[in-house]
């Protein structure tokens, strides 16, 4: 791939699967997986790429549904349907995870389907006590083991050390490229941004920090970054996998500045604390730090305090993007985000930052009607 | 003269009558629980991990779960549906979790139980129990209910492996002692809150209860094996809930034993649950409880129910060793429910099938000629499998499928009319797929 920076992440961008066919062609292993949960440094520590696996707003679902409902998340259908038309065959195994319900289900549902060389499946409790870090680094433990199993090798303990370390320095590039938004008008767009996560999702973590490098570099000297305009918002939600919605906000009177979202924020923002085993700081980054309504966090003495629980980091972006306006959205189906939507409308009001709440369907004809009600919340907090 | 009221077509267990004032004493202890400021915990339905401990420290369950089919069942969960939603949750969510949000919505409202609540309501809860099993509503439906009560929610671990795991017997080594230590941990919570402490003895005699309970009612539901089944899924529907919310209770376990009488006689008797028993039908997965009386319209078809709703099922005698500790035991009889078919689809020589293998082993057991399966608005849990379920029937074993679209709680999405015109052309197809069946050397 000849393009370097904000050049070379919308070329991926615009064709993720051409750059992990060309990857597979230049004799890289692949490794799918889903969600934010598999702990990517064992996957990079046995010489594999790990590739996430997302579905496609714009294109139609036709197979999935002779395997699945559609009240089902679209999304996940919108992944089987593309394995099952053998647009995953560059996956040489796929790691799914216990995260919410559906993407369980779907894991199972889309190795059926597909039929991987390698399968692994980890199983991510849903509260993070003290012996839910045990039995977290427990099913680290049987991954590593399939995973030597599979490739016929031994994980090297020193190397993991150096994968981790490699996995935090793209962590702290990520961190240091969403601070540049900080700023008003901020220098990169929300779109920009999505685009560059979607495609670090998409190469390998050495491609991806080279990546980063050169963007950081590029978008400090641009003198074409975003407009300043009337609203800074902060989008939280389920993944987003296209960047149409934050277009469409976009092209109103309003900039995105931050997000709350698993193919954003929620991916890259935590590093992993380097301890003698690897596997427990592992643990403990997957389980605890990554932030995500599918954990159910400790009660408190007041439902105030569990907001602060739940939602308190949400409040720092804010603050420190200096956001006056907060999006939520979800995909229509997506449970342990609708539960989510009452309790941190309530939160944002609290602290007095307006919120607008947007259902989709995961596809691009539906946006129009949203785009009525975002206009509509930009004026109202303008 | 008074028409003679029409006989239904399915003839319900004379002993299923007994349950009736089970379930109604469950509901009165609630209701005397909070009026005389007794604890009383909110629950899931949590596969008997964690009831049996609470009810042994004196706390009273109240299952919002059931209390939601009670309220479709009376027509009522439609209007607290309509509060939930104005208070801002999506109309997808869970149609249990819905009515809870309502009913508790109008509870605080009113500052009392709801004018018109069904079996006294649900009393104010002292704590909510939640559950990690099988569902996520299971947990973010209490957590949601914060802003509602200010009262401390506890979730119990339910470890989901995979169906694919070749190393089961190491996975459930580490799942057992996990969902072990964790229940230590409630206990720890429970006698913190309660300022008392856990009785292990009451605990003991409770589980031995319990396991017997387990034992009986698996018995019974392996007589359905029989030709022409004597007990229908209306009959199962109606007499699983004490097995899941009061078999630590010595009744359930006299009401079991009847009931097993019952059914046995029905069996050695050749009398089936419908008159003329033409086809063997699997539901699932939840039914619509709020139109029941539709099963009557298919039994006078001649479609007989044998088994049903996989997820409330009763696991067989426990296979697997462990520790003999009162809090392994239950841990053990939890997961064991989990993940029993795969252990006896191995046993049996079953071909691995993933999350189809219960549909798979029933339907060779039981015989089964068709699948009827009920696709859930508010359900992603009980819905995501249902066309794969009937997808590996056709495949593996020619047992068609049919489905019908509606809901465990919404009542305007459920369409009797359609489904019934469907059925002839239904039982065509299992005529026909009974022959192909034969015609591959299989048995029925």
């Amino acid at each position: 791939m000849s393009s370097k920076g904000l050049a070379k992440a919308e070329d991926i961008y615009a064709n993720r699967a051409g750059r992990v066919r060309e990857l597979k062609a230049e004799g890289k292993k692949i490794m799918g997986y889903v969600c934010a949960y598999p702990p990517l440094e064992m996957v990079t520590a046995m010489d594999y790429a790990p590739i996430r696996v997302i579905g496609s707003m714009d294109q139609p679902i036709t197979k999935a549904d002779t395997q699945v409902a559609s009240i089902i998340c679209p999304m996940l259908r919108s992944m089987l349907d593309l394995g099952m038309k053998g647009k995953a065959d560059f996956f040489e195994g796929f790691i799914g995870a216990h995260t919410c319900d559906c993407t369980e289900k779907f894991c199972h549902l889309y190795q059926y389907n597909v039929q991987f060389p390698y399968y692994h499946f980890l199983d991510v409790p849903h509260i993070a006590h003290k012996a839910s870090f045990g039995f977290m680094k427990a099913g680290f433990q049987l991954f590593q083991k399939t995973l030597e199993a599979h490739t016929g090798r031994k994980l090297d303990p020193d190397r993991l050390k150096e994968e981790v370390k490699k996995h935090n320095a793209q962590r702290a590039l990520v961190r240091e490229l969403y601070a540049l938004r900080k700023q008003d008008p901020p220098l990169l767009s929300g779109s920009e941004n999505l685009q560059i996560m979607l495609s670090l999702l998409s190469i390998p973590i050495e491609e991806g920090s080279g990546m980063l490098k050169d963007i950081i570099a590029e978008v400090k000297a641009r003198k074409d970054g975003p407009k300043k305009k009337a609203a800074r918002l902060l989008l939280w939600g389920s993944p987003l996998t296209e960047t149409s919605i934050i277009d469409m906000i976009e092209s109103l009177n309003a900039n995105v500045v931050m997000d709350d979202i698993c193919t954003g924020t929620r991916h890259f923002w935590h590093d992993v604390e380097m301890t003698s085993d690897p596997l427990d700081g592992l643990a403990k980054r997957y389980l605890d730090d990554l932030k995500c309504p599918r954990t159910f966090r400790e009660t408190t003495s007041s439902f105030e305090e569990d907001q602060e629980v739940r939602f308190g980091y949400i409040k720092d972006y804010a603050k420190e993007w200096n956001v006056n306006g907060v999006i939520l959205q979800s995909m229509k189906y997506c449970d342990t985000h609708g539960y989510e939507v009452p309790a941190i409308k309530a939160y944002f009001d609290r602290l007095g930052i307006p919120s607008l709440y947007l259902e989709h369907e995961y596809t691009m004809v539906a946006l129009a009607p949203l785009k009525t009600r975002v206009e509509a919340f930009i004026e109202m907090i303008s | 003269m008074a028409e003679e009221k029409k006989k239904r077509a399915i003839t319900r267990l004379e002993s299923s009558a007994l349950v009736r004032p089970l379930v109604n004493k469950m509901y009165m202890e609630g209701t005397l629980a909070g009026m005389e400021e007794r604890p009383v915990a909110w629950s899931m339905v949590n596969w008997w991990e964690g009831d049996i401990i609470m009810r042994a420290m004196g706390v009273t369950p109240v299952y919002p779960e059931n209390y939601g089919t009670v309220c479709a069942a009376l027509g009522i969960a439609q209007k607290y549906m309509g509060v939930s939603v104005a208070e801002g949750f999506p109309t997808h969510l869970c149609g249990y979790a819905q009515n809870t949000i309502g009913y508790t919505t109008e509870m605080k409202r009113e500052g009392k139980v709801p004018e018109g609540a069904p079996m006294g309501g649900m009393a104010q809860p002292t704590f909510m129990l939640s559950s990690e099993g099988y569902c996520d509503a299971r947990f973010k439906w209490f957590q949601s209910l914060r802003q509602f009560w200010n009262v401390p929610v506890w979730t119990l671990p339910f470890p989901h492996p995979a169906y694919t795991d070749t190393s089961l017997q190491d996975v459930h080594k580490v799942n057992v002692e996990y969902m072990a230590v964790e229940l230590q941990g409630f206990i720890a919570f429970l006698e913190n809150l309660l300022k008392k402490k856990l009785d292990r003895d009451k605990l003991e005699t409770m589980l031995d209860n319990q396991e017997k309970v387990l034992k009986v009612w698996w018995e019974i539901n392996e007589l359905r094996k029989a030709k022409p089944c004597p007990m229908h899924a209306r009959d199962f529907w109606t007499m699983m809930v004490p097995c899941y919310y009061l078999a630590y209770d010595p009744e359930t376990l006299t009401v079991y034993q009847q009931v097993y009488n019952e059914v046995k006689a029905r069996v050695d008797n050749g009398i089936g649950a419908i008159p003329d028993e033409k086809y063997r039908l699997i539901f699932a997965e939840l039914p619509p409880w709020h139109s029941l009386g539709f099963f009557d319209k298919l039994a006078e078809r001649g479609w007989n129910f044998a088994t049903e709703s996989i997820g409330y099922h009763p696991p067989p005698p426990m296979e697997l060793n462990g520790g003999s500790d009162l809090l392994y035991r239950i841990a053990r009889w939890t997961y064991w429910q989990y993940i029993n078919t795969r252990y006896r689809a191995a046993k049996m020589g079953y071909p691995a099938v993933g999350a189809a293998q219960p549909f798979y082993n029933w339907a060779v057991e039981y015989k089964i000629d068709g699948i009827l399966t009920h696709p859930l608005v508010t359900c992603r849990t009980a819905t995501f499998w249902l066309t794969h379920w009937m997808n590996v029937l056709r495949d593996k074993l020619d047992i068609p499928g049919m489905s019908i679209q509606g809901d465990i709680v919404d009542l305007t999405v459920f369409d009797a009319a359609t489904a019934l015109n469907q059925a002839p052309a239904f039982e065509e197809s299992m005529d026909h797929f009974r022959k192909v069946r034969k015609s591959k050397g299989l048995d029925w």
